[in-house]
């Protein structure tokens, strides 16, 4: 679940809410149906948490720190914990630096250090704040499959809170957007889109279509416009963008037999990139009066 | 028992965050210094000042000479920053954002400190006897060690305790360290300015007043323990290193330590486990 906001939304303050770390001064908060203050060790058993920018001993090195957070969760015995800490340190990529003291590493590690921490004990929800801060191209993709794969496997919910949305868009099948501590918008991702935005748009590449395709694409009921442009690629091609009015039927299969039945050729069929991104911004602007 | 393991997990921690502070260094320096300078400078002035009647218990010196403002301040600055540090560092929100109660954390923390105190109180008492040993021969009645050991670590529970929770309700080490250092001399400039009222005046009021400073119960246990079992003839010489005690008996040094100690640590702990986890401070 992807968690958005403007800065100072109150994303941060909601996730040290769902921790325990601070008390909502109205309302309740409840984590796998306990209170995380009254009931801090139950509400959290199975949650784990990298926060943004984190502050990490820096006299420790990561083994040792490592170590220290398994400790804290009760490892059962030595050979399991050095294990676990064996995985972690593989999966973030800093075995080779398992030795070097914190204060030497950089922001990029640290930030994988905390991931690391956060995977011990395989929680069934990871909460992160801000994960690809500081982290490298080859960084960001890695931690992308992690993610992935935690999600994927079964293993449990990662809950997300990010600036950075293609991120988010990649990685999240659901989202939240809050707004001066107020939940805007939440469900999955698509459905957030068309609800903020009352339309969606699917991205084509095609050979040049006729102006008799293009008429039919324009007579179904859901379609509102269509741009067409010269693909910037390849000049022969056609990039098309069809803006699809508020609709839960998926008429892609409709467009694509069009274009097939009228002999052009179809690349690419896909919904529009950076539709969370227009949502997010649409949401703000009608929240703030039209302004951003 | 896994409770137990996890006070322990951050009791270890405590120590070594806290020798990892440079501040550690320079204590453990400090106590090196102090437990050999003194008998070097006795020994080297001429040992005709000294009777020689008292050459086997000179050890006492390093701990009466030594403890009231070395000790307790030893306290202080160890436990000023045991809460506070890792708030200013913002080490504390990831640590308690695992399943671990906060009476834990709490827990070990107080005792990670106070054990690394007990280190070095150890040291001061170990330096004064080898001190004692090198520069003035064979040293008697060290049975009375561990008790002295004891009745001065339970002493300096009340200063320790004192900026431990300073610490906690501040956040801030250095207003702590401040705030528990100023704490600590004022009693202690009060408690003699009261003794000597009292003397000049008579009045109970001010004796009264000197016996529950917290300075005055500190300084007194120790040697309110150990003077009874060395011979008759130290009271008069160990007066000169400051050895007058202000509380009339052991009970009562006992009872005013014991209300400091719960009373600050009552406050520490009902604030840690309602307040907020603060982030990164400064």
């Amino acid at each position: 679940m992807g968690f958005l906001g403007p800065n100072g939304s109150g994303k941060t303050t909601c996730i040290r809410l769902i921790l325990g770390l601070i008390k909502p001064t109205s309302g309740l908060v409840k984590v796998n149906g306990f209170d995380p203050i009254g009931r801090h060790m139950e509400a959290l058993r199975t949650v784990a948490y990298s926060p943004e920018l984190p502050n990490i001993q820096t006299f420790l090195n990561p083994s040792q720190f490592l170590n220290l957070i398994s400790h804290e969760l009760n490892f059962p015995d030595n050979a399991n914990r050095k294990d676990e800490v064996s995985r972690v340190l593989e999966l973030v990529g800093l075995r080779e630096y398992s030795e070097t003291k914190i204060a030497k590493l950089s922001k990029g590690m640290i930030q994988r250090l905390s991931i690391a921490q956060a995977l011990i004990g395989s929680p069934e929800t990871l909460i992160l704040d801000e994960p690809m801060i500081g982290l490298d191209p080859a960084g960001v993709a890695h931690f992308r499959e992690v993610f992935k794969n935690f999600s994927s496997q079964g293993k449990g919910t990662v809950f997300m809170s990010s600036h950075i949305m293609s991120e988010v868009e990649s990685l999240c099948t659901s989202v939240a957007i809050i707004h001066r501590g107020k939940i805007l918008f939440k469900g999955p991702e698509d459905e957030v889109v068309k609800k903020v935005l009352g339309y969606s748009i699917i991205q084509l590449e095609t050979s040049p279509l006729t102006p008799q395709t293009i008429h039919q694409i324009k007579e179904i009921p859901e379609v509102s416009q269509i741009n067409i442009a010269n693909n910037s690629k390849n000049e022969n091609n056609n990039t098309v963008e069809i803006t699809v009015s508020k609709s839960d039927s998926d008429i892609r299969p409709q467009i694509s037999d069009l274009i097939v039945k009228s002999g052009a050729k179809l690349y690419t069929i896909k919904p529009g990139e950076n539709m969370l991104e227009k949502a997010y911004i649409e949401a703000l602007r009608e929240k703030n009066g039209g302004k951003l | 028992m896994k409770r137990a393991e996890v006070i322990y997990t951050f009791v270890r921690y405590e120590i070594k965050r806290a020798i990892a502070r440079k501040k550690v260094l320079a204590l453990v320096i400090f106590t090196i210094l102090l437990g050999v300078l003194p008998y070097y400078a006795l020994s080297a002035a001429g040992t005709t000042l000294i009777p020689t009647s008292f050459y086997p218990y000179i050890w006492v010196v390093g701990i009466f000479a030594v403890g009231p403002l070395f000790l307790n301040f030893t306290a202080i600055l160890i436990a000023a920053g045991a809460m506070s540090e890792e708030y200013e560092q913002g080490t504390a929100e990831l640590l308690l954002s695992k399943p671990v109660r906060r009476s834990d954390y709490f827990t070990g923390k107080f005792l990670g400190g106070y054990l690394l105190f007990l280190l070095i109180l150890a040291l001061t008492l170990f330096l004064s006897v080898a001190s004692a040993f090198t520069f003035f021969g064979t040293q008697s009645s060290l049975y009375i060690i561990p008790g002295l050991f004891l009745a001065q670590a339970f002493s300096s529970l009340v200063f320790y305790s004192l900026a431990f929770m300073l610490g906690e309700l501040i956040r801030r080490s250095s207003l702590a360290y401040i705030f528990s250092s100023a704490a600590f001399f004022s009693s202690y400039i009060i408690s003699t300015f009261m003794g000597l009222i009292y003397t000049l005046t008579g009045k109970e009021i001010y004796k009264t007043v000197q016996i529950y400073l917290p300075t005055s119960p500190a300084n007194s246990l120790p040697i309110q323990y150990a003077l009874p079992k060395l011979p008759q003839i130290l009271s008069t010489t160990l007066r000169f290193i400051n050895t007058t005690t202000a509380v009339p008996s052991i009970n009562l040094s006992i009872e005013i330590l014991l209300a400091y100690t719960i009373t600050t640590m009552a406050i520490a702990a009902v604030y840690f486990l309602n307040a907020d986890i603060s982030r990164k401070l400064s």
